[in-house]
Parts: C-alpha cells; sequence; structure tokens
C-alpha cells in the first residue's frame, strides 16, 4: 500500500495535511490526559477533607485509569474517522484540478523537442540580426566613403568648370584650342627631338667606323 | 413547500462548513462516549460519597475538554489561513468542475517542470525578434538603395570628368 505524499496540497496549504492532522490527534490526546489528571488530583483533594471513607489514591488511580482507556479508544476511533473525512474532502485537491499558479503547464505543454525547437529558432533569429546588424554597418560605411569620394570629384569637375569660366570671361574661346595645340606641338617636338638624337647617334656610329 | 422552480438548489457545503461540521460531530460523539453515567460507574466509590460532587466535577471536565479542543482548532485555522485557503480551493474546484482529465501534477524533476514556465517568456522574445529582424533588414534596404545609387552618381561624376579632360586635350 503506497502512502500519498499529498505533495500537490502541501504545495497549496503550506503544510502536508497529515501532518497537520498528526499535530491536532497530538494536541487532543494531551488534553485528554491532561484533563484526566487534574480530575484525578481534585478527586484526591476533596478525599482529603473526607479522612473517614475507605477510599484510596490507588482506588482513584484505577477509576481514572478505566475512564481515560474507555475515552482513549473512543477517541482513537472517532478521530480516526474525522481524519479520513477531513483528508478526503477538506485537504485535498480533485484530481482534475489545477492550481491557478501552474497554468502554464496546461497552456504551453512543451514537449523536450518542442522547446528545443524552439530555442534553436530564436538562436537563428539572433544570428540572423547579428548578420543584418553588420550588414547595415558596412552599408553605413561604404555611404560615408561614397561622400568623400563624391566631394572629391565634384571639386574636381568644379575645377574644370572653373577653366570654362575663365576662357569665356577673357573671350577666347579658343584658349582651349590653342591649349590643345600647344600640347599637341609640344608632343611633336618631343617626337622630332627624338628623331634627331637618334639621327645623330646613326651619324655618329658612320665617323667612327669610317 | 412548493417552488416554481426559483432559486437553485443550495451548493454543497464548502470546504470551511465541512471542517467545522466534522469537527463539531467529533466532538458531539466524544462527550456521548464519555457519558456522565460512565465516569460516575468508573469512578463508583467516589459518586456514592459525593454525587453532586462527582457531578460538577465531570461538567468542568466535559466543559474543559470541549475549550481546549476548540480552542487547539480555531488556532490551526488561524496559523494556516484556513478559512481563506478552503474558500479559495472551493473556487478554484469549481471553475475546474469541467475538466474530466487528469490535471497535469510536478513530476518531480525541476528541468522538466520548468520548461513549460519559460515557454511563455522565449515566445515573446522570438516574436521580439523576428520584429527588429524585420525592421533591420527593412532599413538595410532603403540603405541599399542609397548606396546603390551613390555608386552611379559616382561613375556618373567620373564620366563627365573623363569628357572634360578629352575636351582639354
Amino acid at each position: 500500500m503506497s502512502v500519498n505524499p499529498m505533495a500537490y496540497e502541501a504545495q497549496f496549504f503550506g503544510f502536508t495535511p497529515q501532518t497537520c492532522m498528526l499535530r491536532v490527534y497530538i494536541a487532543f490526546q494531551d488534553y485528554l490526559f491532561e484533563m484526566m489528571l487534574v480530575v484525578e488530583s481534585v478527586i484526591l483533594k476533596k478525599l482529603d477533607g473526607f479522612p473517614a471513607c475507605k477510599i484510596s489514591p490507588f482506588q482513584i488511580r484505577k477509576s481514572t485509569e478505566k475512564f481515560l482507556l474507555f475515552m482513549k479508544e473512543h477517541f482513537d476511533k472517532l478521530f480516526s474517522k474525522m481524519e479520513e473525512v477531513l483528508l478526503q474532502l477538506v485537504l485535498n485537491i480533485p484530481k482534475n484540478v489545477l492550481l491557478p499558479e501552474d497554468k502554464v503547464h496546461e497552456q504551453y505543454p512543451y514537449s523536450k523537442e518542442q522547446f528545443q525547437a524552439l530555442q534553436d529558432e530564436i538562436h537563428q533569429l539572433q544570428k540572423q540580426y547579428r548578420a543584418e546588424a553588420s550588414a547595415g554597418q558596412a552599408l553605413r560605411a561604404e555611404l560615408e566613403e561614397q561622400k568623400a569620394v563624391r566631394a572629391e570629384l565634384e571639386k574636381i569637375l568644379q575645377w574644370f568648370d572653373g577653366l570654362e569660366n575663365i576662357c569665356r570671361e577673357h573671350g577666347t574661346c579658343s584658349f582651349k584650342e590653342s591649349f590643345a595645340f600647344l600640347t599637341q606641338n609640344a608632343k611633336k617636338l618631343q617626337d622630332v627631338l627624338k628623331d634627331v638624337e637618334e639621327k645623330s647617334k646613326k651619324i655618329k656610329k658612320h665617323d667612327r667606323l669610317l | 413547500a412548493g417552488g416554481d422552480g426559483g432559486p437553485p438548489a443550495p451548493a454543497a457545503p464548502g470546504r470551511a462548513q465541512v471542517f467545522a461540521t466534522v469537527v463539531d460531530t467529533f466532538l458531539e460523539k466524544l462527550v456521548a462516549a464519555g457519558s456522565y453515567q460512565r465516569f460516575a460507574n468508573c469512578y463508583r466509590c467516589f459518586y456514592k460519597l459525593q454525587p453532586e460532587m462527582t457531578r460538577s466535577i465531570y461538567d468542568q471536565f466535559i466543559s474543559q475538554l470541549q475549550t481546549s479542543i476548540k480552542e487547539e482548532i480555531q488556532e490551526v485555522k488561524n496559523e494556516g489561513n484556513l478559512e481563506v485557503l478552503f474558500n479559495s480551493l472551493d473556487k478554484i474546484v469549481e471553475e475546474a468542475k469541467n475538466q474530466e482529465e487528469p490535471a497535469w501534477r510536478p513530476s518531480g524533476i525541476p528541468e522538466e517542470d520548468v520548461r513549460s514556465a519559460m515557454v511563455p517568456y522565449l515566445l515573446k522574445h522570438r516574436s521580439y525578434l523576428r520584429k527588429v529582424l524585420k525592421e533591420k533588414e527593412e532599413e538595410n534596404r532603403k540603405v541599399a538603395e542609397s548606396v546603390l545609387a551613390g555608386r552611379d552618381r559616382i561613375a556618373e561624376l567620373q564620366q563627365l570628368i573623363q569628357a572634360r579632360k578629352h575636351a582639354w586635350q
């Protein structure tokens, strides 16, 4: 016969029902014994006032024991019945009842696998978020770089536009052409110089050979 | 007594009521068992000597016993806050009256039981993560658009500069 530990009831009441019953039983029993002792001592005292009577304290003690034994038997029987009723009807939680504090177990009965899956999903989301966050940082870094580059390029463009304006102001729209002509001529000159150099080298060679 | 189907039948007595009744019954029956006849019978010699005294002593004994027992019960009720707990439990049981299946009970293994307690928090966390992830993705999409546009612009500028350069050669 297994003993029901009534652990769920203990969770609710803050004490084990059986312990409570035991405490009450011991207390009641103590009172019963106490009262009987008081009765006995009162009777004995009264007897002192009757020195002539032949009743000995021993007899009184016997009487007390008799009555107490009788009371104890009934007491145990009655208490046992009371305890049974209290443990079944009052200090118990029916099997179909869930305490409000345990509601989550009814709402979210997750198995080990389901729980693990949920945790995995969360880790996955965290990884994705971190990836997105660093991607965002990289994008913003490029945006900053672009700003700098754009500024430089725009400066160069402005410089060109500045040149153009100067030409226009001084009415030399062919300044561009003359500039272009100059650079071309400079190049031609360089080519001619190279030619001359090579020719003179050849001549010097010839002279030596001759 | 005839009803027109008026007020509903009184509800079954609550735990507090049952408790009180059971204790009273116990006392009643105990007192009945420890009757005066029984008492006087046990203390026959004294009873023969002093019948009135016997009666008086018995009455006091019974009265004192009942008082002590009732006080003890009251103390137990006060210490355990039983009135409140009984009423509360009655309500909880009433609310569960349509539940036929046995309810959950602690498994005794904390690791198992704590899972369900954590689930609501994990679910909240998951939905939060989903939300911020979506926001971040949206944000990045917009920034990526700007970056692409920026690259186009830079390419454009580079082309313009090349054109100018050629014009000046």
